[in-house]
């Protein structure tokens, strides 16, 4: 179980994570929060900042409330249809 | 760790695995406990991942991690993510496993749970988690195209068209199929309602919650709806037992039909933030959730396998469902062996998602491997129970009666001994009215699971408490699925009517939405009404179609997959795809032909449809049905279900002669012919 904790600590993309550092409880709380949205087919919005800034620093950035909704969205919008 | 220990650890996984195999196979006499079943099922699979997925990934499909994803090459930050292998495990997998594990295996549990363990494994290693794996990689190889577009692609437009119109008929059944097992489960049953109701205002608010109050906290939202949902289990108890509010909840099989058909056609109109986004959520907490306790039970419960190995009924002469072990077996579980509707999810969203390359062999068959497990479960948790048990919630009442008495007397003549009294006493432990004639996987594994859990957890008292837990579990991603599925059933309408009048295929046309939700609805519900006013039950005639559709379109993604490692110059490796396709094929043609042509009326729809035209021709009604109008119903609709089979099979013989064709061209040619996204750099990508 541990190393599947830490797998999903080493974020394929560096996320610009809160300066503070935090502490390891904080760190596992938001990990899984993270984990949690993503595999209900979410994507991360902290993720989207960092992607946002390093690319596209000029262009207006969506706040979480409309990447939210846009994520939903195409989620289901004409994604493949659930299983059996 | 060093080459030997990991030698003698998979020679020690072997062991376990073979000595698992022998208790179940050779524990004459005696019972055998579930826990060899599930034990087993986890050594092949651990042994089939290490060595089989390994084989595959590096000789088969030459993975490369080299090679810029879509995820990695279209970052876009919110389609395109390269993502966590863990993470993306877990949506795979919650998008792969729906009711389909938990039904099939429920119902061939009827021949014992042998055959039904033997198939779900076997066809797991070679054919169902090879499908999907394979389909995963050529969807990742082709900027995460989706499986018509790929057939389109690799096959030609005429297959491509052909395999959408499959896919349509397979969801029109599929939707009606899963409503009919709602059905089934929620009849008379005011306490299984209000739960399920209950799960629509809990939605609703996570929906306002998410979207307006704390905008994009999926998290917490989850939280409390898990919790209020859990609470609406305690409290329908109250409602059930409420002389104003029971009989409110209480509905007969039409009157769940139509409330059904009603919900599916507002559900699919509704924004989907509102209600199929939050549902969504709910459901697959549940589902990780519900899968590990019940792997967790029944290591700790170890309860003995009710059931004998094979039962009488592999000749064919079943209740559940009639026909012989081949081919029935092969199309009655579908999902958890080899499912045609997971080649739609691997080339949905996951493969824009995947990060490398080499992740794809963990999460297309290795998230396979995972759905197997939970059918291997779901035929533990029916074969747990008592048979006398199964036998009266899973065969029709024209066969058992309607009566505890009757019921009791009918199958303890089929040599599976039990009391009217022991009927009832598990209908007042699970806090139903009734359990006869529950037909469709959800009410067994119900009440198989509620055993295993109240033995783990709070006792007998708790019965019910889990009975209802697991109802609710089924019944709320079948919900979501109507829902989802209504709306990819219009899109794909929308697009096909487009063709006809470019108006109608505009999706931001109101009449035409309409138009095409209508037609939709009006489809899977026509087929759910027709099964839940036919006296042999339904279940009966629609799961075998929806078996004999998906496993062709299983077949149909499999001989893809043949034609990509051909084009790929990989023939030599084509038996990987070939030996699954070719099994595949004779099961389901053969099944299909039988399901067409049989002379006996319990098997062949053509042979029933004859029997009852005939007679209503002559005047006499024959039971079940209770009137001439009746049966030139039966006799209609048995019609409409040979054609609906007859048109797999066609589709499924034009793919394979389209596919052979275009093998055979592409093995003249000296160099690869695939289409792939060549592997350049992926530019302005991180390294």
């Amino acid at each position: 179980m541990k190393d599947v904790l830490d797998a999903m600590m080493r974020d394929p993309t560096p996320v610009a994570h809160s300066a503070s550092g935090g502490n390891r409880l904080r760190t596992w709380a938001r990990t899984m929060r993270q984990a949690w949205t993503q595999m209900v087919g979410i994507p991360d919005y902290d993720r989207y900042l960092a992607h946002h800034a390093a690319h596209h620093p000029e262009e207006p950035v969506l706040s979480r409330g409309e990447f939210f909704a846009q994520a939903i969205d195409r989620r289901y919008s004409r994604s493949g249809p659930r299983c059996c | 760790m060093n080459k030997m220990t990991a030698m003698i650890a998979w020679i020690a996984v072997a062991i376990v695995g073979a000595f698992s195999f022998a208790s179940l196979a050779l524990g004459r006499g005696e019972s055998v406990s579930a826990v060899w079943l599930v034990t087993a099922a986890l050594c092949v699979y651990f042994i089939a991942y290490r060595f089989y997925s390994k084989y595959i990934a590096e000789r088969v499909l030459g993975l490369d991690d080299t090679r810029p994803t879509p995820a990695v090459r279209h970052n876009d930050g919110m389609d395109y993510v390269p993502t966590n292998k863990w993470v993306l495990y877990g949506h795979h997998f919650a998008a792969i496993a729906g009711a389909g594990p938990l039904v099939g295996p429920v119902l061939a549990a009827q021949m014992g749970y042998l055959p039904g363990t033997l198939w779900i494994l076997a066809g797991v290693v070679v054919a169902g988690a090879v499908q999907d794996f394979i389909v995963l990689f050529a969807s990742v190889r082709r900027d995460g195209k989706s499986l018509g577009e790929m057939i389109k692609m690799e096959l030609g437009p005429v297959p491509g068209s052909l395999a959408l119109v499959g896919v349509l008929a397979i969801m029109i059944i599929i939707l009606a199929v899963l409503s009919l097992i709602v059905v089934k489960a929620l009849t008379g049953s005011p306490w299984g309602l209000f739960t399920i109701a209950a799960t629509i205002p809990i939605a609703l608010a996570m929906g306002v919650y998410m979207r307006i109050i704390r905008p994009g906290r999926v998290g917490e939202a989850s939280l409390f709806g898990v919790v209020l949902l859990l609470a609406s289990i305690v409290f329908g108890r109250n409602v059930a037992a409420d002389a104003a509010l029971g009989p409110l909840f209480t509905l007969t099989g039409t009157q769940l039909a139509w409330a059904l058909i009603l919900y599916g056609a507002i559900a699919a109109s509704l924004p989907v933030w509102l209600m199929l986004a939050p549902r969504d959520y709910l459901s697959t907490f549940l589902k990780i959730g519900t899968v590990c306790a019940l792997a967790v039970g029944i290591y700790i419960v170890a309860p003995p396998l009710a059931m004998p190995q094979t039962t009488r009924f592999i000749d064919g002469s079943g209740p559940v469902f009639s026909g012989s072990l081949f081919p029935f077996l092969f199309i009655t579980i579908a999902c958890g062996a080899v499912s045609g509707f997971h080649s739609l999810i691997s080339s949905g969203t996951t493969p824009k998602m995947v990060e490398r390359e080499s992740h794809m062999r963990f999460i297309g068959f290795g998230g396979m491997l995972a759905e197997s497990f939970v059918a291997i479960m779901a035929l533990s948790a029916a074969c747990v129970l008592d048979p006398g048990i199964y036998f009266a919630m899973n065969a029709p009442a024209a066969v058992i009666g309607t009566t505890a008495a009757n019921a009791a007397q009918v199958i303890s003549g089929w040599g599976f001994t039990i009391t009217p009294d022991m009927i009832n006493q598990t209908a007042v432990d699970i806090g139903e009215n009734s359990i006869l004639s529950r037909a469709g996987g959800a009410p067994t594994l119900a009440v198989g699971m509620a055993q295993i859990l109240a033995k783990a957890v709070g006792g007998k008292s708790m019965e019910a408490f889990w009975y209802h837990f697991a109802i609710l579990f089924e019944a709320l991603f079948i919900l979501t699925a109507v829902d989802a599925g209504t709306r990819v059933g219009r899109f794909m309408i929308q697009d096909m009517l487009g063709h006809v009048y470019r108006p109608l295929g505009n999706t931001d046309y109101l009449p035409a939405n309409v138009l095409a939700t209508v037609l939709c609805v009006g489809a899977w519900g026509y087929f759910l009404y027709q099964g839940v006013v036919d006296p042999l039950g339904g279940i009966n005639t629609l799961w075998q179609l929806f078996g004999v559709g998906n496993q062709m379109l299983a077949g149909i993604a499999l001989l893809l997959c043949t034609s990509m490692l051909v084009k790929m110059k990989r023939e030599r490796y084509i038996w990987v795809t070939v030996v699954p396709t070719a099994w595949l094929l004779i099961t389901t043609l053969t099944a299909g032909i039988q399901k067409i042509f049989h002379s006996d009326p319990a098997i062949g729809f053509v042979a029933l449809a004859r029997k009852f035209s005939t007679a209503a021709a002559q005047g006499t009604v024959l039971p079940p049905a209770k009137s001439i109008a009746e049966m030139q119903r039966v006799a209609f609709n048995n019609y409409l279900d040979a054609v609906v089979c007859a048109v797999f099979v066609l589709l499924v013989l034009a793919m394979c002669w389209y596919t052979i064709a275009i093998c055979r061209r592409a093995l003249r040619q000296a160099s690869p012919t695939v289409h792939e996204i060549p592997p350049l750099p992926a530019h302005g990508a991180p390294a």
